[in-house]
């Protein structure tokens, strides 16, 4: 299936957490500004309802998407200057197709329920979100530093990240 | 006999006379689980990643991974340089595999840029994908019999992965970090004769092939040590996300060249050029450790046929698309997938319009296949840990990014 394919599919089945797509468009030759918008297509999702949206996805015969082949954060930097994102890539070993899920948590409180109850390849993902961004994901059973060590401090790839001068005596500079 | 409480070996004081009248006291030996840290310098770990192992005996109760050694923040170094400027880093996190690294960066950003790339160019792509896919699975296949006691089958494979590096040499100038398919095409033409070399190599190759196969993979020692070990199951393979040679060797019939097809991989299947070797449990269960090697094995031999099929097929024409001298962008994001040597690896990037990515993520497939070491050590013996996480082929480049 496409993408309209999939999406018309959610819908009918009344999806939960369904907000909206994010589909790529040509440039507008009126508005000298607009400079379109291109590559893949995605659905955005409620954050709090994400474990059910995807285990509706896993579990429809028509989508059976039984794989997450990743998932990371996202800081859009100006973008969406509100919000860290979770992108979510799906792929179905059967139908042989590929999904793309948005999801959108406010950086002043970024915490979302846990998807590794769904599908286990997220647990080493969402610990490595978890330890870049700060993003936190409740339920989750083992939320330790995956790539960092475990004191830390500060969350790298957010955008407004400040390097550190040095790491236990040794100088970063 | 007082009880030392420090010593392992405690003596109880009950005791029993023997008939002679002696007294002989009870001996008993306390029996604790052993945690052992397999690594972070380990010559089985295939680099610098520690294991945590807890024993009980001989016996295998749990296994912890613990990655991050060799972080290099490359996803970082992403969102920092430019977009080809990123081009080299890829090269780095798979070092065996740099050709498909440099494949999967370029494809994501071509699909923002929604740019043609010519014939020639894939094709050229594709030969220098698959033959770096045949070195790649000859260092895993000879370190794994390194791993398992077999040293000789490592000395006739790293001959053959050094050919099909001066002919990477021959074409790009590097030897493991080649940054030759760049965005929009590849960085030049290939050199005259350079194309027949492949042919002659391709010839040889195959003479070479049934050596490795009745040396290493059919022989007796390495079945007793690989067959019906580390069991994954198809499930398993799904749950944890294990695309590539770890699937088929868990009898799922799924390759992303053939089922989600990208460059020509396509139209060489509709040709009937190659075939997808699915493990089928010849010696053992299907998904173990002799099964995931048995496809490794004979996906060199596959690459041999798309290597021909290009030859085959390949046209003069230009090597590069039409891109501009700096490369600019249109706002978008894009996830690729490609089949690289050791699973899908995966680039998601995201742009804004500008000279700079917003985000560039990797999924390497190295990462997810380690995870799946949590789950199936438990229960084995520490003898077969190695041949376990041999059979995992993890480059640690990958994992730790």
């Amino acid at each position: 299936m496409n993408f309209q394919g999939i999406y018309d599919h959610l819908e009918a089945k009344d999806a939960p957490g369904l907000v909206g797509t994010e589909e790529p468009r040509p440039k507008d030759p009126e508005d000298k500004k607009d400079k379109g918008r291109f590559g893949d297509a995605c659905v955005i999702v409620e954050a709090a309802q994400l474990p059910e949206f995807l285990e509706l996805c896993r579990d429809d015969e028509a989508l059976a998407f039984e794989v997450l082949a990743d998932l990371c954060g996202v800081d859009p930097g100006k973008d969406d200057e509100e919000n860290f994102w979770v992108v979510i890539q799906l792929l179905s070993v059967a139908q042989r197709h590929r999904f793309m899920i948005k999801t959108k948590v406010p950086k002043a409180r970024p915490e979302l329920p846990t998807s590794s109850t769904v599908y286990r390849a997220a647990q080493w993902h969402e610990r490595e979100a978890g330890e870049m961004y700060g993003i936190v994901f409740t339920g989750h059973p083992d939320p330790r530093n995956i790539l960092l060590p475990d004191d830390w401090e500060g969350f790298p790839l957010r955008k407004d990240y400040e390097f550190p001068k040095e790491y236990h005596g040794i100088s970063c500079e | 006999m007082a009880n030392d409480p420090n010593s392992s070996v405690r003596f109880h004081p009950e005791y029993r006379t023997l008939p002679g009248g002696e007294r002989e006291y009870m001996m008993d030996v306390r029996t604790a689980d052993l945690e052992i840290n397999m690594g972070p310098q380990h010559p089985a770990t295939h680099g610098v990643m520690k294991i945590l192992i807890r024993t009980d005996g001989e016996v295998v109760t749990a296994a912890q991974p613990h990655l991050g050694f060799l972080h290099r923040c490359a996803e970082k170094i992403g969102e920092s340089v430019d977009w080809m400027q990123y081009l080299p880093y890829t090269d780095r996190y798979d070092y065996l595999a740099s050709m498909n690294n440099n494949l999967g960066y370029s494809m994501a950003v071509e699909k923002v840029l929604d740019i043609e790339i010519p014939r020639r160019a894939t094709m050229l792509r594709m030969i220098c994908a698959e033959l770096n896919r045949i070195a790649s699975h000859l260092v895993a296949f000879c370190t794994y019999g390194i791993d398992m006691g077999a040293f000789t089958p490592f000395l006739y494979c790293f001959r053959e992965r050094e050919w099909i590096l001066l002919l990477f040499e021959k074409i790009c100038g590097a030897r493991l970090t080649y940054s030759y398919l760049r965005i929009g095409g590849v960085f030049n033409d290939a050199p005259p004769g350079w194309l027949k070399e492949v042919g002659h190599f391709c010839d040889v190759f195959e003479e070479k092939w049934k050596d490795y196969r009745d040396l290493l993979l059919l022989n007796h020692i390495f079945v007793k040590r690989t067959a019906d070990v580390g069991v994954i199951t198809r499930q398993q393979a799904l749950d944890f996300a294990l695309i590539g040679p770890m699937m088929r060797g868990s009898g799922i019939d799924f390759d992303l060249r053939r089922d989600i097809p990208y460059l020509l991989y396509g139209e060489a299947y509709e040709d009937g050029a190659y075939k997808i070797p699915v493990g089928k449990g010849e010696m053992g269960q299907v998904g173990d450790c002799w099964d995931r090697t048995w496809v490794r094995v004979n996906e060199m031999m596959e690459s041999i046929a798309i290597v021909r099929w290009c030859l085959e097929n390949i046209e003069e024409g230009p090597v590069m698309g039409e891109i501009g001298k700096v490369l600019k962008v249109p706002p978008g994001e894009a996830y690729v997938g490609i089949e690289n040597p050791r699973g899908e690896l995966g680039h998601y990037v995201i742009s804004n319009g500008g000279k700079i990515a917003v985000r560039c993520r990797v999924r390497g497939p190295s990462f997810c296949n380690l995870a799946i070491l949590e789950d199936i050590m438990p229960g084995t013996f520490l003898a077969d840990a190695v041949a376990i996480i041999g059979a995992t082929d993890v480059v640690i480049g990958e994992t730790d990014r």
